[in-house]
């Protein structure tokens, strides 16, 4: 249908041009993950290329330093790990429960509301990532806040409200207000309509939103930089810390997990969304 | 619209949310107050002073390279982001275009210290393309390509590329090919119909996306902390120096805001650039 875009047969140098362009960005963008992947598979201590041959070593590695006895030492990877993923659920559960009602009034009200809301939160997304780590941290600092772990979960529901926000909007676009009120003319009070007929419709949307919340808190880096205190501090802040020196393949075999758990999220969204919008 | 649904309830609804964006805009508005602040680590009359010291040959360097590396990284990007895109709406396999797009997608969500660590193992001097260009005995000594400009730069293209691809994806898929099977079958060649119909329906697209690129770019702080190697001052790493060592909250603080002013003005000026682009083409 969109051939002519790009013409497959009798294309001649254009369709040559564009797809050598085409395959050196995926180049570009698959390289950095792909040679992580097979490093960590690496039988030896040197991360010289190409690995005189494979093993499972550091994976074993990685498992030892999870299980180790001294997981109460605070610089410890299975601390850091918890910390992240107790940051990441919060971040996930928070912005979601925020973000359908404000969607439901949202999809509902007048278009210049919904455009200067939608605007207001669309904001973190645009504010740089480092101003919005020192700004968050000058604040806490000089008003000495005492804040455990919300010092890294309260930026995070930031950052992630852009993303949470517009897949529920998303998710009520197709939701009319004809099924809300065919529910109450057959006797359901508004809420029960709301929790019961559009709950269960903006489901899809409500999901992927969720999903997008976890993997953007769960590999934040930049600002958790900031706002990390030697008790609570993330994984990838505890990856920085244990390779600032030097690169060891122990730190690969744990970023080849987090890889897998970033591509199943993604291919789930993708699922979750699929034919329906953009993912971005 | 509005009239089943009562001011109380619609409040109630918005509520949450306000509350839990709250401390982002009061973190935007401290920062900014912080800048205009007349000592370096508190709050304390009101003075330009921050913004004076910023004009040091030092932050100027850092503003100069980070416009440098953004402009070149936002060019590459455009260069790499059209093809990319062309190739995703083209594809006739579903399951291909649903690989393709995961590859696009997941540098723009994963860890960046995991695409640093591939970049390191690429760029490195026993890395793979140093070993290569040695084994084919291209070079004697391994070639300098991390912890400079080049490492930066292609951290820089790689982790933004995917901000580009998604929106011009969605303005190829809105080019009708009506235009161009009318281009061929006029005899126009492939590349006169891509320079005359193509890219001119795809400028708006492009700046937008440019902008974005830009915009992230020059507000880039994780690639040039873990590929520059303290080398490449891009003006991120120049401010967080200004907190971590010298306690001077103040001049981050104004050092940021500039950052900040540089992003809206890159974002506001390329809006005007579409609407009125987008204006010319409509009549």
């Amino acid at each position: 249908m969109k051939t002519a875009l790009l013409p497959g047969r009798n294309g001649g140098s254009f369709t040559f041009a564009i797809r050598l362009l085409a395959v050196i960005g995926i180049l570009v963008c698959a390289l950095p993950v792909a040679i992580v992947t097979i490093m960590s598979f690496s039988a030896s201590e040197f991360t010289g290329f190409p690995p005189q041959s494979f093993s499972f070593r550091w994976y074993q590695d990685v498992w030892a330093l999870f299980t180790a006895a001294d997981a109460s030492s605070a610089q410890s990877v299975s601390e850091a790990t918890l910390t992240s993923i107790t940051v990441a659920v919060l971040v996930m559960i928070i912005s979601t429960v925020v973000c359908v009602p404000l969607a439901y009034v949202l999809a509902r009200s007048e278009r210049r509301v919904r455009e200067g809301m939608e605007t207001l939160f669309t904001l973190p997304l645009v504010f740089p990532l480092v101003m919005l780590g020192i700004a968050f941290l000058l604040m806490a600092e000089s008003l000495k806040l005492e804040l455990g772990i919300w010092r890294i979960v309260i930026p995070h529901v930031a950052l992630v409200l852009p993303f949470v926000l517009r897949n529920c909007l998303g998710a009520m676009s197709g939701i009319h207000v004809e099924v809300e009120e065919a529910a109450v003319s057959l006797g359901a009070s508004p809420a029960r309509a709301f929790w019961d007929v559009v709950i269960p419709m903006m489901k899809p949307g409500i999901l992927a939103g969720l999903i997008f919340a976890l993997i953007i808190s769960f590999n934040e880096f930049t600002v958790t930089f900031f706002m990390y205190t030697i008790d609570i501090s993330t994984l990838p802040i505890w990856m920085y810390s244990r390779t600032v020196s030097s690169l060891d393949p122990a730190t690969l075999a744990i970023s080849v997990v987090i890889i897998l758990f970033d591509l199943v999220l993604i291919l789930l969204v993708d699922r979750l969304i699929a034919g329906r919008a953009n993912l971005f | 619209m509005t009239s089943h649904l009562s001011r109380r309830l619609a409040f109630a609804f918005t509520l949450p949310a306000l509350v839990a964006i709250a401390p982002f805009v009061a973190a935007c508005l401290y920062i900014l107050r912080f800048s205009l602040s007349g000592e370096q680590g508190v709050i304390e009359g009101f003075s330009l002073t921050p913004y004076y010291e910023l004009l040091t040959p030092y932050f100027g360097r850092s503003v100069w390279i980070t416009l440098k590396l953004s402009l070149i990284a936002t060019s590459v990007v455009i260069v790499l982001a059209v093809p990319l895109a062309l190739v995703l709406v083209t594809l006739q396999s579903n399951l291909a275009r649903r690989l393709l797009t995961v590859t696009i997608l997941l540098p723009l969500i994963l860890n960046l210290l995991v695409q640093a660590y591939g970049w390191v193992l690429l760029l490195g001097p026993s890395g793979v393309i140093n070993s290569t260009l040695i084994a084919l005995g291209l070079t004697d000594r391994p070639v300098r390509l991390m912890f400079n400009e080049t490492g930066v730069l292609l951290g820089l293209i790689q982790t933004s590329l995917p901000l580009a691809v998604f929106p011009i994806a969605s303005s190829v898929r809105s080019i009708s090919s009506e235009y161009l099977e009318a281009a061929s079958s006029l005899g126009a060649t492939h590349w006169r119909s891509f320079r005359d119909i193509t890219l001119p329906l795809l400028r708006p697209g492009l700046v937008a996306a440019a902008s974005i690129v830009f915009a992230f770019n020059a507000s880039a702080f994780a690639i040039p902390l873990l590929l520059g190697g303290r080398r490449v001052q891009m003006v991120g790493l120049a401010v967080r120096d200004m907190i971590s060592p010298l306690f001077n909250w103040s001049g981050a603080a104004a050092g940021g805001m500039v950052l900040i002013l540089l992003t809206i003005f890159v974002l506001f000026a390329s809006n005007y650039l579409v609407r009125k682009t987008t204006a010319r083409i409509g009549t």
